[in-house]
């Protein structure tokens, strides 16, 4: 269990909302959704500058103590020690790890190892500049009904939902979300559908999901199971049968009942997820990691979720393998990084149904994840894809870099060497602050007007009946 | 005045204190006459009722509180029996996403849900105060005004604790985050507090079902789920 720590806070500072918050209603200020990259809407956001990054390291072998940890480095411009490592948390093994995910209180950072199956769970908040491992959840599977490779952590209100990569019967790619209580317990494992919805049928693959509160959609995509993530990418790439066994699907759902309501055919891996926050939107996006193309899923007249390929990124025939996006807080672009080629790509998204690539830069031999700060203005890159699926030699460089970005280019502000620093594979991060009384999560000062809105406006309805 | 406004004039009888929150709610009422103009609706169609499963979250927590009138009860007193939504609040509140913005819904909850005899005595509405020094009982009663009367077919609870170490637990047990407001200048409690919303929707085994943050507390939401739990309980509604 997670060690309770005292929510009533005596020691963080904040200043007082009152009668400028309530005069706040009557103004209510053009929407500012925003989006710190691929935040949970309901997870309290850094809307200024964030202090540490989290970056979710892979163990290597002979590299230090060869053991999976949590990394953290300090951003904060201001502190002597910007730019630098300043604690590493070994957490014992190697797991194959991947992704992290902030609880929705912002108080947890929640990682998994796609091989062990094992779920980490970091306190972040007693003292944010040096993690503490809080808990271990190592009967994932056993709980999930069989399910293997926890992937995204995505956090609902007192929830996380977890995306599977595989099953425990034949580490193929059928698989499910799989919903743990903020205590760490079991409460729901929701398989991803195989039979025919919206004249598709379904492959049961899963690997990122997104929600959108306001229009109770959320969209999962797919990727491909242990045997393929646990293969040596040279051998896989030789194997026909295997290349085959890649999710061709995304699904949206409804996302309070947990049922999928459409399957849209999406070739070659659609990965990760994102819906544009900007206020009237109703689309989301994904990559397609085998095929280069770009997918939108927008609303049509009729409000019926389509599926529409918008774009393609790079020469699909070289597969450059584009892995981590990252939207703008307006929706209005999308950095997209190609693993192969190292290369991180700027996508205008004015127009989601026509965008067009405006700027690259090569940030390494090889480029994963991307994350921006709320304003858009930092840009973080890391390095490691999947342990067997790393560049070799001298081209397996592992780092994390960040960049300032002014709309036009791309400047480096500081770069940390992986190997060189004894840590290993630079993998998924996570930003936070220390002091979390400021921050709200996204939508709520728009969204509580449109509620207010909601519910005077029914009220009104039934007094005056 | 509307019968609406009529309803939330309690508040303005706090002595020295109800002034912001009273302020806070005249001007959601400002933007609700906005809306009874052009009706805000759900951008979607939400699950028909009694065809969904809400989760079982958690237990709900325990703790020991305190009525209007000053009487101490174990929390589970008022989780258990009925389909509960709780929220923390305190009375002095002026975050317009935040208690105010509660108070709204719950009100407009209490409202409907009395329109259906059937309904009645089946539904609690649990306000819990997380202000313990100034919301005593006696506050919490003025702040309660009708909505709190007694025989009402959806009760309607308001609750606070004897001290903070009452409250400590019951906070800690929902997840329910608060931090005082301090000013930088003079390191003094500003009398008010941040926190984001968040609503509890209980079964009558005390099992959270349902968590609404500001960002998921659709009034049309929480009444479907409120009547799936009647359903899924066993209640037949028409």
């Amino acid at each position: 269990m997670i060690k309770n720590v005292t929510r009533f806070s005596l020691n963080h500072l904040a200043i007082a909302v009152t009668i400028a918050a309530a005069l706040g209603v009557a103004t209510l200020p053009a929407p500012t959704r925003a989006d710190e990259t691929s935040c949970s809407p309901f997870t309290p956001l850094i809307m200024g500058q964030e202090e540490f990054v989290y970056v979710w390291t892979l163990g290597v072998e002979g590299v230090g103590d060869g053991s999976d940890k949590l990394v953290t480095v300090d951003v904060n411009p201001k502190s002597k020690t910007y730019g630098k490592v300043i604690a590493s948390l070994s957490v014992g093994g190697r797991n194959e790890v991947h992704h992290v995910g902030l609880s929705d209180d912002r108080r947890y950072l929640w990682g998994g190892g796609l091989d062990s199956s094992k779920i980490f769970i970091f306190d972040i908040h007693s003292d944010p500049a040096k993690p503490k491992l809080a808990q271990v959840i190592d009967d994932f599977v056993e709980k999930s009904g069989g399910i293997v490779g926890p992937h995204t952590f995505y956090a609902v209100p007192g929830r996380m939902i977890i995306t599977g990569l595989s099953n425990d019967r034949d580490h193929g790619g059928a698989t499910a979300h799989v919903i743990y209580n903020n205590q760490g317990k079991h409460v729901k494992t929701v398989p991803i559908p195989t039979t025919e919805i919206g004249g598709v049928k379904g492959d049961g693959y899963n690997y990122d999901v997104a929600i959108n509160p306001m229009k109770n959609a959320m969209i999962s995509t797919g990727f491909t199971g242990w045997n393929n993530y646990m293969m040596d990418l040279g051998k896989l790439v030789k194997d026909g049968e295997a290349m085959k066994r890649f999710g061709n699907t995304s699904v949206m759902w409804d996302y309070k009942a947990m049922k999928p309501i459409k399957i849209f055919n999406t070739p070659g891996s659609p990965l990760e997820a994102r819906w544009s926050w900007k206020s009237g939107d109703n689309w989301a996006v994904t990559t397609a990691a085998l095929t280069s193309k770009i997918w939108v899923f927008k609303q049509d007249g009729k409000g019926e979720w389509q599926a529409r390929e918008v774009g393609t990124i790079g020469d699909p025939a070289k597969i450059p393998l584009p892995v981590d996006i990252s939207i703008t807080k307006d929706g209005k672009g999308l950095w997209i990084n190609t693993f192969m080629d190292g290369t991180t790509r700027y996508w205008d998204f004015s127009d989601p149904m026509k965008p067009s690539e405006v700027y690259t830069k090569k940030i390494g031999s090889q480029v994963n994840m991307v994350s921006q700060s709320y304003d858009g203005k930092r840009i973080y890159f890391t390095s490691s894809l999947l342990a067997n699926w790393d560049k070799k030699g001298a081209e397996d460089e592992q780092y994390l870099k960040m960049y300032h970005w002014d709309g036009k280019e791309l400047k480096e502000g500081f770069s940390i060497d992986f190997y060189k620093e004894k840590l290993g594979r630079a993998h998924h991060m996570k930003f936070q602050v220390r002091d979390m009384s400021k921050l709200r999560p996204l939508h709520t000062a728009n969204e509580a007007g449109d509620g207010i809105r909601v519910a005077f406006g029914e009220t009104a309805a039934q007094e005056a009946r | 005045m509307t019968p609406l406004a009529t309803a939330l004039v309690g508040p303005a009888r706090l002595p020295d204190r109800g002034g912001v929150f009273l302020l806070a709610l005249a001007l959601l009422l400002h933007a609700g006459v906005a809306a009874a103009a052009a009706p805000a609706q759900l951008e979607f169609e939400p699950p028909a009722l009694g065809t969904y499963e809400l989760q079982r979250i958690m237990r709900a927590a325990d703790g020991r509180v305190l009525d209007t009138a000053g009487r101490t009860h174990g929390l589970s007193r008022f989780t258990g029996g009925k389909v509960t939504l709780l929220s923390f609040i305190y009375s002095s509140c002026a975050d317009p996403g935040g208690c105010p913005y509660a108070y709204m819904v719950f009100h407009q909850l209490q409202t409907r849900l009395e329109r259906n005899p059937r309904l009645a005595g089946l539904v609690r509405l649990v306000s819990l105060s997380f202000d313990p020094v100034r919301d005593t009982p006696e506050v919490l009663a003025l702040y309660a005004g009708d909505h709190a009367r007694a025989g009402r077919p959806v009760e309607w609870a308001f609750l606070t604790t004897g001290t903070v170490k009452d409250l400590l637990p019951i906070l800690d047990g929902f997840g329910q985050d608060v931090f005082l407001d301090i000013d930088p200048a003079s390191g003094e409690h500003l009398g008010t507090y941040s926190h984001v919303l968040k609503v509890f929707l209980i079964d009558r085994e005390r099992t959270v079902r349902e968590i609404y943050t500001t960002t998921y507390l659709m009034p049309e939401m929480v009444y479907n789920d409120i009547v799936t739990l009647l359903l899924e309980a066993g209640h037949k509604l028409e």
